[in-house]
């Protein structure tokens, strides 16, 4: 009858993992919180790529897998993808967003002033080594500004469009319920909108930055001027079953829209994600902007970039070739062999 | 009304790990896959608890068929003891409450890793096979969305280009596993990376066998009693592996499916590539009462 089968494999499998946690020891709940205090842009960058916005969940992740992001992202797309939708929450425009930082390469200042807000941009990279040696590195007070500027900005790309400079989308009223689900569909090309928007914001930060560096360093047909780029927290209007609606909180976007000179108007490339993450907002809005009638095969088309930013199927391929794989190897080496035997010379037919 | 009447209590996980939803969607596109054999049919393909690659395709398919009287057997490159084999079959039971099996007999479900078990299945038994990529057109063209017209127009030519010019330049066919195959007289498709060995195993078979991948998010199946036809040229003869006359060292099993085994000396040695089979084989010979099924292959012939 039936059972349960224990053999080698088994114990290796369960010894190993062992070995890869005894070297982490006990994950407490003082970890995850020191986890997510220590490192709160990590935790943004996981959160985005595992699209899931929960800065406990990815500091539990992160501590579970000992800081491998491939893990940890995995980890919590497994978790997010059993959770029921309860609520689809309402569409939030640019000038709604609190915003932190919001800055522009195109023009010297824009309506509402640069924002700089937090940033390591201008800092000098340089390692703090006498705290290895007992001395606190205590971060200077910031200052505040003798006049706030606004936390509710408008657009750049709002102050082109009245101008002339460019056409902004037509605004899309599909229902939000209606609104395609890249994670409850198959992605098929050419793909949806917001298919696109989305695959892009749970992109992989560095498959993201190799692609979109492709394009800026020259195998893409149009140059990037960062138009704006946004770090913002966004609020959560859901309502409630009778009628109300209310905020669940905010999360914390960033988003980036880039342009390009084509003709007379500039086009636009637009991206944006879960938590803070500059560096994948800036590459995937220039794969964006560059992937209209980008060839077949090349690194800035759609079904190109999309499939190889995908970080936990890619990751996972890639270490998918440690699996044992001899009975492929077994089936070419026989064709080998045979096409080898082939070809041997033959004895020269009798005259 | 309020939020307890519209919830059910909090649970860690669904029974079988997925969701309702997805455990829907995958029913739907599983039977459309049946309806069609051989045609790729996309899915959402969610995360699981496993890495993509690593049989995730096959495993939502296996968690959506299961119940607690499914008996279940996993199976990765022909043995069941394979690390990730263990591994897929822990998480079934552990998620599902299946009892397992290493016997192909015994088993209503059989997730595999590039093989078919030696022991022919029956009309009451599902193969799962696990898909790295299931799109044959692949290496004559590698954008999806151009492959996926050229399916639709059976547009096989390069195809059959590619197999022509390996018998021009290497005086046969020099493709491996995932032979590329004719499903039902239509669709082209991907066995999966099983051995040539293997692929007429699928050819009229009782049983139903769906492959599924994943990482590429497509579902394609062989129902029962569908013809699978390897593409040969009429001249040129399907050839499987010559594995026919080798015996297993360890079991004494002959005919079937072996891995070669370097020894030190230079020369190789040959073990049974189905593990199961192979333990049966020894007990037989210890003189233990074991019970065999009838084989697909008879004195290494597909019979």
């Amino acid at each position: 009858m039936a059972y349960v089968a224990t053999r080698g494999g088994e114990r290796a499998i369960e010894q190993s993992e062992r070995l890869y946690r005894a070297a982490m020891g006990d994950i407490t709940e003082q970890r995850v919180d020191e986890v997510k205090a220590a490192m709160p842009y990590l935790i943004d960058r996981v959160m985005g790529e595992a699209s899931l916005y929960d800065e406990d969940l990815a500091a539990l992740a992160l501590a579970q897998t000992g800081g491998e992001l491939f893990e940890a992202v995995l980890a919590l797309r497994a978790w997010r993808t059993t959770q029921p939708r309860l609520q689809v929450a309402a569409p939030i425009a640019q000038d709604q967003l609190f915003t932190h930082r919001r800055i522009s390469a195109a023009f010297k200042d824009i309506p509402g002033g640069q924002v700089l807000g937090p940033t390591l941009d201008y800092s000098h990279r340089i390692l703090a080594t006498d705290v290895l040696n007992g001395a606190t590195y205590a971060p200077e007070k910031v200052e505040a500004a003798d006049k706030p500027s606004s936390a509710y900005q408008p657009s750049v790309a709002a102050w082109q469009a009245e101008n002339d400079l460019l056409d902004l989308p037509v605004p899309d009223d599909t229902k939000p319920e209606d609104i395609p689900d890249v994670t409850r569909e198959p992605l098929l090309f050419p793909s949806k909108r917001a298919h696109t928007l989305q695959s892009l914001a749970r992109s992989e930060t560095g498959g993201a930055l190799a692609l979109g560096y492709a394009a800026m360093r020259g195998y893409g047909q149009a140059h990037p001027t960062v138009n704006e780029l946004r770090l913002a927290e966004a609020e959560i209007a859901v309502t409630h079953p009778n009628g109300t609606t209310f905020s669940a909180g905010r999360v914390k976007v960033s988003q980036a829209e880039v342009v390009s000179k084509k003709g007379e108007k500039l086009e636009l490339g637009f991206a944006a994600t879960l938590g803070w993450n500059e560096v994948k907002c800036i590459s995937a809005a220039t794969l964006d902007l560059n992937s209209k009638g980008a060839e077949k095969g090349s690194a800035t088309e759609e079904e190109f970039y999309l499939y190889h930013t995908e970080g936990v199927e890619s990751s996972g391929f890639c270490i998918h070739f440690k699996l044992p794989h001899y009975v492929t190897f077994q089936s070419s080496l026989d064709a080998m062999r045979d096409a080898k035997a082939k070809k041997s010379p033959k004895p020269e037919p009798a005259q | 009304m309020s939020l307890s009447t519209l919830t059910k209590d909090w649970e860690p996980m669904s029974y079988g790990f997925l969701d309702p939803s997805a455990k829907r969607e995958i029913r739907r596109k599983m039977l459309k896959a049946v309806a069609v054999p051989g045609c790729q049919m996309p899915y959402a393909s969610r995360e699981v608890p496993m890495a993509r690659g690593w049989g995730t395709g096959g495993l939502q398919v296996s968690l959506t068929l299961i119940n607690p009287e499914t008996t279940v057997k996993v199976i990765d490159q022909g043995a069941d003891d394979s690390v990730n084999a263990a591994s897929i079959r822990r998480f079934l039971a552990r998620v599902s409450g299946a009892p397992t099996t290493l016997d192909t007999l015994d088993a209503d479900l059989i997730q595999s890793r590039h093989r078919i078990p030696e022991e022919k299945l029956r009309e009451d038994q599902v193969l799962v096979l696990q898909v790295p990529n299931p799109e044959p057109l692949r290496p004559v063209q590698p954008n999806m969305s151009i492959a996926r017209q050229m399916h639709a127009d059976a547009d096989y030519g390069r195809m059959w280009l590619q197999l022509y010019e390996q018998i021009v330049r290497s005086g046969r066919v020099m493709q491996g596993a995932s032979y590329p195959s004719m499903v039902n007289g239509r669709h082209v498709m991907t066995p999966s990376p099983i051995p040539r060995w293997d692929v007429p195993k699928l050819h009229m078979a009782k049983h139903l066998t769906i492959l599924s991948a994943g990482r590429e998010k497509r579902i394609h199946a062989v129902p029962p009693f569908t013809r699978v036809e390897p593409l040969v040229f009429d001249d040129v003869p399907y050839k499987v592996e010559e594995h026919g006359d080798l015996t297993c060292v360890r079991s004494g099993a002959k005919g079937f499916f072996m891995n070669e085994i370097p020894q030190g000396d230079g020369s190789s040695t040959y073990e049974i590539s189905d593990s199961e089979f192979g333990v049966k084989s020894i007990k037989q010979t210890e003189g233990t009462d074991t019970i065999f099924g009838e084989t697909w292959y008879k004195n290494g012939e597909m019979s």
